[in-house]
């Protein structure tokens, strides 16, 4: 170990500094700096688990062969229903050390898993996201995956990153040595060279993993890429084998290099935005989408003649705040205090109309309106929507 | 899960799907890069699903 104590750094042939220190530990760099990666260098979005659309904070049951979403973008696929919960700060521990938020897991059994079992918490990751890895090619870039992680178990637990198709998995795994202590792990990953990986489109190309109890078949040998669909390292620690076991998880980052930099923060604006790509709403951020529990942001409508076979009916249109990953899957939802769902509601009244429907959908926006039934003209119309692009 | 699946026709052209995800209708648009209408399109081509023609 050696330390050089110097104010400047200067190239023979430069005319200014190219770095002077400060007493404060400050450093200025005279012209460019060129890094070897770069910021926006996280490629996993959410990683600190903050934007939380669909359920608002909420507990989220798991049911099997059934991909449902926690906070946003991290989800999961289990092969059993009801084997462990999911819900942003579950338990309300302190967070670590600069986050607010962290995804919880709970179990709720004491299930023994099958060699054909999974379960995890995982997010998919965009091709456009993804590509200029290269992953697939000679030039494959080692990337480093870092987290921090809790639990009220101890030992070796695991996870996986593999392509999109499942025909190519990196198992990894990693410690917990004290129960209920948030520990930071840091895993280096190497690039894979084989393979078929997802070029720079909006398809999904590769999928982190971190498991809660996997079986033999969907586990390998961890630290090293195999042609196969595993989730996780063979011998990991089974969160769902324990009821009431914990595994709660934030900051999460995959960028490239072999070091793991700091979490890179990104404005809430920015964030948001992130995760609108794959989600949107017309709900106000807070509320989770429902039926009859919220009029604020709801798309409003006057019925008048909206098609070609003059029929009278509401319509809107919704301009989705960001353009989505693709054209978004549509769910409505009906506003104020009725019984009905899903359907227009008469503004300032509990008469619902029926048959409302979505058409003309784009990643950029969508129509809202109704089919085959007159309704009310020159009457406000109300309804709440959702638009899914996830991966 | 996907049930209950018809498509929605505008001017006599299929414009989407409404279906029952996981038990709430919702509308799938015809677009191969979207995950549902990829799921929906699987499971028809394996013979587990049937999309019902639109109302004329």
């Amino acid at each position: 170990m050696s330390t050089l104590k110097t104010i400047n750094v200067i190239h023979p042939s430069s005319a200014v500094n190219n770095i002077v220190n400060d007493a404060s530990g400050n450093v200025a760099v005279g012209n460019t700096l060129a890094m070897g990666s770069s910021f926006k260098r996280n490629r996993i979005i959410n990683g600190n688990m903050l934007i939380d659309q669909r359920n608002a904070g909420a507990s989220v049951s798991t049911t099997a062969v059934t991909t449902t979403f926690f906070v946003d973008r991290w989800f999961a696929n289990p092969t059993q229903t009801g084997k462990f919960t999911v819900q942003q700060n579950a338990g309300s521990v302190t967070p670590p050390t600069g986050f607010s938020y962290y995804l919880g897991a709970v179990s709720t059994s004491a299930y023994a898993v099958t060699a054909a079992d999974y379960f995890y918490v995982s997010q998919s990751i965009e091709g456009y996201n993804f590509s200029d890895l290269g992953f697939g090619t000679a030039s494959a870039k080692t990337i480093t995956v870092s987290f921090v992680v809790y639990s009220s178990l101890t030992g070796t637990f695991a996870g996986s990153l593999r392509n999109y198709a499942g025909t190519r998995s990196y198992p990894f795994s990693y410690s917990i040595p004290v129960a209920n202590t948030w520990t930071t792990i840091s895993v280096t990953i190497p690039g894979d060279t084989s393979g078929t990986w997802v070029g720079s489109t909006n398809a999904g190309s590769a999928i982190l993993f971190f498991s809660l109890g996997t079986g033999s078949t969907f586990s390998g040998t961890s630290g090293a890429w195999a042609a196969a669909n595993y989730v996780s390292a063979t011998g990991a620690v089974s969160v769902v084998g324990t009821s009431g076991a914990t595994f709660y998880i934030t900051g999460v980052q995959l960028e490239v290099g072999t070091k793991a930099t700091p979490y890179e923060m990104q404005i809430y604006s920015d964030q948001l935005a992130q995760c609108q790509r794959y989600f949107a709403m017309t709900f106000s951020q807070g509320t989770a989408p429902a039926n009859n529990t919220a009029t604020t942001g709801a798309l409003r409508g006057t019925a008048r003649v909206i098609n070609a076979t003059s029929q009278i009916e509401p319509a809107a249109n919704w301009r989705f705040p960001v353009t989505m990953r693709s054209s978004p899957t549509i769910t409505l939802y009906s506003s104020g205090s009725g019984s009905t769902t899903a359907q227009w509601n008469n503004d300032g009244s509990t008469s619902y109309s029926a048959n409302a429907r979505s058409q003309f959908v784009s990643d950029s926006n969508a129509d809202i309106n109704n089919a085959g039934v007159v309704l009310t003209a020159s009457v406000p119309w109300q309804i709440q929507a959702t638009a899914s692009a996830e991966l | 899960m996907y049930t209950n699946a018809q498509y929605l026709a505008y001017n006599g052209k299929n414009d989407g799907i409404r279906c029952d995800i996981n038990g709430v209708t919702s509308f799938v648009p015809l677009d191969p890069a979207n995950t549902d209408y990829a799921n929906l399109m699987a499971l028809v081509a394996e013979g587990k699903l049937t999309i019902a023609p639109a109302n004329p």
